[in-house]
């Protein structure tokens, strides 16, 4: 058991979330009493135009979720929008103000846009999809929708647009506070969610889809999820709008509608949540003052403003007024620090029968370029193997045949007797399999503790609605931590780590996974002499104590002296040399291909 | 034979608009969303010759020089920020096209203006009367394609600009002033765009906002071309094609979107698109 918190800190820890848990639900009561009694005091066009306002804010909290916290950039919430507000007016013009009517028309509006986005979803994300396609994807999705419309003749309205059909039995102020409601509870459930741990793998999403990939995670699917689900809460958005204003036009689905939700966004402040809901009711309530006197002026400077904001406040407002904050001298609240608690191995007695891992005939070329010929490679639990060879010897392409089993390659990989060809590196890691890389891969703009706490999500799952108190780690990762003194620093940001800290990490996340086959690529490349040393006895005793096997590629011939159990020499694509450490070492190939001798 | 002469005059259309959002974004890895507003520059630039009284074809290097000249202002001062922020040099190129839109709006209304058609009449083609103007057209889309390649190929700034497009940084370590090729290609491929912008003046209807219905099309090319310029001419004689044929069979409003999604479908099935072939 390893308790390194300091008392003065656990306090803090333990006493801070009830009053962070509570903040949310106070301020919604307190934002949900202000907008009940606002239309007594507001005239009937502010009550008009908020309530429009407070709808796409609604959107524009959907749009943020995607790209301010996921990184994926969307033009396509618009068209979700659309589909709700479409689907909601087409079915309350065909059954009328009848409960059937209305809530056939929620649920389709919900239903649809879901769909949609399911589908939207699966065509944007894909193994080795990159964030422009999605970007691109997201940008047919309206116009397709658009034409469609016009295309749909009395059954859409075509260019006109639908009017006249039943609405909600509600007055003009009803309506505003049920897009208040509505506005409150899409924020505070997201605020929950991004500020809970679930809410970190969305960043973690953003800032490096590869570490999630190869801690086992399945990005595709996490992506496809959250644009299901926010295509359904832009449906929903659209029911409303549909009943507030009673019109639905193509506008309203449209890509310039995409665009403009995402300059609210950016000008209010990506990665944060009032800021885009802030942005979004004042730009469009003074929208729709300034509008009517300056129309053109209006939009040149709201265009020059989201210039300016793009390229100097990338965070957008809601960064300037934390500046200003952060000038006062309040105190800055420190990230809760989860306890770390050491956690009972999960499945450790793997099977040993089939080896760790078993490489037949594996074989790889770029073109006329061969790379890898002819490999066999068996490795046993326990084993500490290095992989050896100068440059261009093939090392890293055999690693990566070894962890992504959609690369091109010819021969067998099996992974535990498991053969891995299709298979993709979360799917591999699911078999067992941890990847360290040869650059640090950790999460920049995470903490380490909220790193650590992804790498046990595959095993133990993330809290969607709060902050764990405690993060259960192996007992060989909570080492890892001790040794390189990362333990004292788990509040502390990724992207603040040194270089060395940073591989200590993506150590300790490769080893929380639990693999039973683990893969490093130049663990020690750029480490003090020190740090070398610490991260040798690590491996030596995840290997040698808990039967873990590992691959190693390494330059450092003293280092892998000193650790390996088994010594694999690559030479120009080819296997030259599989042998004890002193076979290898002694071995006249292996001085002749480092020309000059490392050992002479 | 209707359909033929159809089908090579709007791929060739599609590769003038194009072209200019192709050289940049091959040598810049940036997606320029005011490509639109100086399609419409380059319009607007013709209804100026016009009420100069000018011959209407001087409206072509006028466009060029007026556009290349703003392309370099905005290279300097918006994209040249956001180069390592990708996404966001899209955005800040979609603002700016707002920007000049509204400008253009402020200073000229909001109404459509009307060009003198730079070439009217028909003439006969293997038995079918065709548009002069959309053969013409089809003359300079191969020109500015000629033009366009023996620059690649045989300048100095080609080679330059080839040897940013494979390794910027390699690029910069040999002495090559990377910034200056950026913002010359940037101008140029802005050039391009508002010359477009005149040739699209007898095809549609002049107004502040007409350049943005182009500009999808030329993205999702672009896109599909993966800053090819062969692969770019290749995906125009194909989507064009497909253009072509679902307006005439089908029905117009799928053939106006039959672009968008058949480049986002090759693109998922082949993320390099027709580059790779």
């Amino acid at each position: 058991m390893l308790d390194t918190v300091p008392a003065a800190e656990r306090a803090a820890a333990d006493g801070r979330p009830r009053l962070a848990r509570a903040a949310p639900f106070v301020v919604a009561a307190l934002a949900a009493m202000a907008l009940w009694v606002a239309p007594l005091f507001l005239d009937t066009f502010a009550v008009n135009v908020l309530t429009r306002s407070m709808i796409y804010a609604v959107l524009a909290v959907t749009v943020d979720l995607l790209w301010g916290f996921a990184g994926i950039l969307t033009f396509g919430q618009a068209a979700f929008f659309g589909v709700g507000a479409y689907a909601a007016a087409m079915i309350l013009g065909t059954y009328g103000a009848t409960p059937l009517g209305f809530s056939a028309a929620v649920a389709t509006a919900l239903a649809a846009p879901a769909l949609l986005g399911a589908a939207v979803g699966w065509l944007s994300f894909y193994h080795r999809s990159t964030p422009l396609y999605a970007s691109v994807i997201s940008l047919v999705v309206p116009i397709v929708v658009t034409q469609l419309i016009y295309s749909g003749g009395e059954w859409t309205g075509s260019s006109s647009g639908l009017v006249g059909f039943d609405v909600l039995p509600f007055e003009i102020e009803g309506f505003f506070r049920l897009a208040a409601l509505f506005l409150i509870a899409v924020t505070l459930a997201a605020w929950i969610l991004v500020r809970a741990d679930a809410g970190r793998a969305l960043v973690a999403l953003r800032d490096n889809e590869a570490r999630c990939a190869y801690l086992g995670l399945n990005p595709r699917r996490l992506q496809i999820l959250l644009t299901t689900a926010l295509a359904g809460v832009a449906g929903l958005a659209g029911f409303l709008f549909a009943n507030a204003s009673g019109v639905v036009a193509p506008e309203n689905a449209g890509f310039l509608f995409g665009t403009e939700l995402v300059i609210w966004v950016a000008l209010g402040g990506r990665g944060t949540l009032l800021g885009p809901v802030l942005g979004t009711v004042a730009i469009d309530y003074l929208a729709a003052n300034l509008s009517g006197d300056l129309p053109f002026l209006w939009q040149l400077l709201l265009g020059t403003a989201f210039v300016a904001i793009i390229i100097l406040l990338p965070g957008g407002l809601a960064d300037l007024v934390r500046r200003l904050w952060g000038v006062l001298p309040v105190g800055r609240p420190q990230g809760a620090v989860p306890r770390l608690v050491a956690q009972a191995p999960g499945s450790a007695a793997a099977a040993p029968d089939a080896p760790a891992l078993r490489v037949e005939g594996l074989a790889k070329s770029y073109g006329s370029l061969t790379v890898l010929e002819n490999i066999d490679l068996e490795i046993r639990a326990g084993e500490l193997v290095s992989l050896v060879g100068p440059n261009g010897a093939g090392k890293t392409t055999l690693m990566r045949c070894l962890s992504d089993g959609t690369e091109p390659f010819r021969g067998a990989i099996a992974i535990g007797g498991v053969p891995t060809r299709g298979l993709t590196p979360n799917r591999i890691v699911g078999l067992g399999v941890g990847r360290k890389f040869q650059v640090a891969s950790v999460f920049e703009s995470l903490s380490v503790a909220d790193c650590l706490r992804l790498a046990r999500a595959p095993h133990d799952g993330l809290n969607p609605v709060g902050q764990d108190a405690t993060l259960g780690l192996p007992q060989a990762a909570l080492d890892v931590l001790r040794m390189t003194g990362l333990d004292r620093l788990l509040a502390q940001p990724t992207r603040l780590l040194s270089h060395g800290q940073k591989q200590a990490l993506e150590l300790a996340m490769v080893v929380a996974l639990e693999p039973r086959l683990i893969l490093l690529d130049e663990p020690t490349a750029g480490l003090t002499k020190a740090e070398r040393t610490t991260i040798g006895a690590v491996l030596k005793a995840l290997t040698a104590e808990l039967g873990i096997a590992a691959v190693l590629v390494e330059h450092d011939l003293d280092f892998v002296r000193q650790i390996s159990s088994r010594i694999v020499v690559l030479h120009q694509g080819r296997l030259v040399l599989d042998g004890t450490v002193e076979e290898v070492v002694g071995s006249e190939l292996v001085r002749t291909i480092y020309a000059g001798g490392v050992h002479a | 034979m209707l359909l033929i002469l159809d089908i090579l005059t709007t791929a060739a259309i599609l590769f003038v608009v194009a072209i200019g959002l192709l050289a940049i974004f091959g040598v810049l890895k940036i997606i320029n969303f005011a490509h639109g507003a100086w399609l419409t520059i380059g319009a607007y630039c013709a209804v100026v010759t016009a009420k100069l009284g000018l011959n209407p074809w001087a409206a072509l290097p006028l466009a060029f020089l007026v556009g290349a000249a703003l392309g370099g202002l905005a290279e300097r001062f918006i994209i040249r920020p956001l180069y390592r922020r990708p996404l966001d040099a899209i955005l800040a190129t979609w603002g700016l096209g707002i920007v000049v839109g509204q400008l253009i709006t402020l200073g000229f209304g909001r109404d459509v203006q009307l060009t003198p058609n730079l070439l009217p009449g028909t003439v006969a083609v293997l038995g079918v009367d065709y548009s002069a103007y959309r053969l013409v057209a089809l003359g300079i889309a191969l020109v500015i394609g000629a033009l366009f390649a023996l620059t690649i190929e045989r300048t100095r700034l080609g080679l330059s600009a080839r040897a940013v497009i494979m390794n910027a940084t390699l690029a910069r370590s040999l002495g090559i002033d990377t910034t200056r090729v950026r913002l010359v290609v940037f101008m140029i491929g802005a050039g391009l765009a508002a010359l477009a912008g005149v040739l699209l003046t007898p095809l549609t209807s002049v107004d502040p906002n007409m350049g943005v219905s182009w500009l999808i099309g030329a993205f999702m090319l672009v896109m599909v071309a993966d800053a090819s310029f062969l692969a770019l001419a290749a995906a125009c004689l194909v989507f064009g094609a497909a253009q072509v044929l679902i307006s005439t069979f089908v029905s117009p409003i799928l053939g106006s979107i039959a672009v968008a999604v058949l480049a986002a479908l090759v693109l998922r099935v082949s993320p390099k698109g027709f580059s790779r072939a």
